[in-house]
């Protein structure tokens, strides 16, 4: 063998070897992440709705995943409680808090006492600036997408029934004003006053009877184009009422995309127009990834957007499919 | 005479058997009012040895802290409880107290946020609350409707006021006296602990020890013979509702130092104010509520939560054992009452 090709074989097994380093490096980050001997405290301030009890799991069995211990509480939508359970939750020093949606306004002097007890807060859906870190999907393009297929189906012309009782919820907020954007470039498409008030509970009960009512109101066909909520549980409770007044020159538009309202955009002859459908699973899933990075000793940016797809009557069968097995999988209908 | 003799010995026999059944009765209620108390007690041993830091001070002041707001409205539903009978479908009851702190939270916390000082949105809060006390008042002594039915009626009242003061959203308030309850301390206790110490001390007080107290057990026991004895029924049961409003009121306050904020949703806080008064007999030896009762069952309420969650057992259970005790001391009750009746 000549000291060339000795030489070359010498390079190969070099670079390879250098190669074969390199990959069990960066194997190596993706697998250094864990949790093992930390205890994860998780606060939600309810799970009775699909997008809640998703992320709400997610985080849970991704600390379970990565070796943690976790101190689960959900506070079944009473702001007293979540406020009791975060006190004592501080009180128990756990590596981290992972906080998931409630009211900003209750939350926020508790998220600093969080904050002044030394521990780090990752935030679900939730935008403080006590966090290092929220997690969400990147809702400023969902409201803006929503409101464009919604804008495009009506042809560009025509009155919207907008549900309008959570602008108090940041991410409802940032929908609702993208909506209002995209209608500034479409003058003719008119959003009815008074808007209409979602609540919680009775969302789909309530949102019947309202959608009902203002049908009832202009029942000359074609006076009504669109129902906008900024969730989908509305949706549902709106799309309801269009197809019992027989009105289906009316489509309705929703975010989340609980399974529910991702079967009503797959028939074809159902009302509801589209969903904007987020993955609040992996939402969940990269909090806790998030939280086990800034643990490591890693950098975190101050937000995780996790993608979301537009479900429409186009591409439903499929586009939703996904997310209909993915909800089977987790045991949710 | 023989038919006399066989009448009397039947007479006494029959009556030998109702005092041994009646005694047998009494016998089983004490046992399981101290089953109960025992199944307390095992529940905060076993919380003491294993649920960590549960018996720090720090964690004790902070479940005083989370149990004031609930240890407030039960000293009303108490009030209202001893003056009309505990009697659970026809005596007194307050359904609309829940509700009623919701309204009261709303008109404060929207009357500080229009710019009107502390002294004024306190006192329009508790003009508030009483007013809603007062309506359950006419409604009960004045019209005669059966109070479980009368302050239903109220509630839906009150929650559907509050709903029309807030459109059902979040309406947040600062003010010098939040502040003071938020971050105030004194001897190490915090504000809000304070303030359930010196309610609660304030009401066992008035309650089991004046006349006016006294008083107010004969009218709820025994009316007839309250009025008999020259007692204004009326007036005393009138007056346990008015006060439960006020309370209602005060806790309004406490809540919105708590939350920042009021919030929708306050009704919630119903079922956990009844366990607490309707759990709170069971410490009594006639199964009647006291304020002492009520206060160790708020804080029992209280360390149930905290316990669970410090041995890290899903929140999910308290629900489920708080329901238990309430059935388990509810019949508890009327086992009790059983052998009164019998009587």
């Amino acid at each position: 063998m000549t000291n060339t090709v000795k030489g070359l074989v010498k390079a190969l097994a070099l670079g390879l070897a250098a190669a074969c380093s390199l990959a069990a490096i960066s194997g190596a980050s993706a697998e250094e992440l864990s949790l093992k001997g930390k205890r994860i405290g998780v606060s939600a301030i309810g799970t009775d709705h699909y997008w809640d009890l998703m992320a709400f799991r997610g985080i849970q069995d991704r600390v379970k995943e990565l070796g943690g211990e976790v101190i689960a509480l959900d506070a079944g939508r009473k702001d007293q409680q979540q406020i009791a359970q975060l006190q004592t939750l501080i009180a128990q020093k756990p590596d981290a808090i992972i906080e998931q949606l409630g009211n900003l306004e209750v939350l926020n002097p508790w998220l600093q006492k969080i904050r002044d007890a030394g521990i780090p807060l990752f935030t679900v859906d939730t935008a403080t600036p006590h966090a290092i870190n929220n997690t969400t999907s990147n809702n400023y393009n969902i409201g803006a997408e929503i409101a464009l297929q919604m804008v495009a189906d009506m042809g560009g012309k025509g009155n919207v029934l907008v549900f309008n009782g959570f602008y108090s919820v940041p991410v409802c907020k940032i929908r609702y004003d993208q909506l209002k954007y995209v209608l500034t470039s479409f003058p003719d498409v008119k959003i009815v006053e008074p808007e209409l008030r979602d609540v919680i509970p009775n969302t789909v009960q309530s949102a019947y009877s309202n959608v009902t009512d203002m049908l009832t109101k202009s029942p000359e066909k074609g006076s009504v184009g669109a129902v906008w909520a900024c969730w989908d549980v509305p949706q549902i409770g709106a799309t309801q009422a269009v197809e019992a007044a027989g009105r289906n020159e009316v489509k309705t538009y929703g975010i989340d995309g609980s399974p529910e309202v991702i079967k009503m955009v797959m028939d074809p002859k159902s009302s509801a127009g589209a969903v904007a459908a987020q993955q609040p699973y992996e939402i969940g899933k990269t909090s806790v990834d998030n939280a086990a990075k800034y643990l490591a000793g890693q950098k975190v940016p101050p937000f995780t957007f996790v993608p979301s797809v537009l479900i429409n009557k186009e591409n439903a069968a499929e586009k939703g499919k996904p997310f209909l097995d993915a909800a089977e999988k987790a045991g949710v209908k | 005479m023989s038919a006399t003799v066989l009448h009397t010995e039947v007479g006494v026999s029959h009556e030998k058997q109702a005092a041994a059944k009646s005694a047998g009765r009494r016998f089983g209620a004490l046992v399981v009012r101290l089953g109960a108390i025992a199944a307390f007690a095992a529940i905060m041993a076993y919380f003491v040895i294993f649920a960590p830091g549960f018996t720090s001070t720090f964690n004790l002041i902070n479940v005083v802290e989370q149990s004031a707001i609930l240890g407030v409205l039960a000293y009303g539903m108490t009030a209202v409880i001893i003056g009309g009978g505990s009697d659970v479908t026809e005596g007194g009851i307050d359904l609309s107290i829940a509700a009623n702190m919701g309204l009261c939270a709303a008109v404060y916390a929207t009357l500080l946020s229009m710019g009107y000082g502390d002294f004024l949105s306190v006192l329009a809060a508790i003009a508030v609350g009483m007013a809603v006390g007062a309506l359950n008042a006419i409604a009960v002594v004045g019209l005669g409707i059966l109070p479980l039915l009368a302050t239903l009626a109220v509630l839906n009242v009150a929650a559907g006021m509050e709903l029309t003061l807030t459109q059902n959203t979040v309406v947040g308030a600062s003010s010098p006296l939040l502040g003071l309850l938020v971050s105030g301390s004194f001897l190490g206790i915090s504000a809000l602990a304070w303030a359930l110490i010196v309610f609660s001390a304030i009401t066992i007080a008035v309650i089991h020890g004046t006349a006016f107290g006294l008083r107010l057990y004969a009218v709820g026991g025994h009316p007839e013979a309250a009025r008999a004895a020259g007692l204004s029924v009326p007036f005393y049961v009138s007056f346990t509702y008015v006060l439960s409003g006020f309370c209602a009121a005060v806790a309004s306050i406490l809540t919105v130092s708590r939350l920042s904020a009021s919030t929708p949703g306050s009704g919630e806080l119903l079922l956990s104010v009844l366990a607490a008064a309707l759990l709170g007999t069971v410490f009594s030896r006639r199964f009647v509520p006291t304020m002492g009762g009520t206060l160790l069952s708020v804080l029992f309420i209280g360390l149930l939560a905290n316990g669970f969650q410090l041995l890290n057992v899903s929140s999910y259970w308290v629900n489920g054992v708080q329901g238990a005790l309430i059935l388990l001391v509810v019949a508890i009750t009327s086992f009790a009452r059983g052998s009164e009746g019998s009587r």
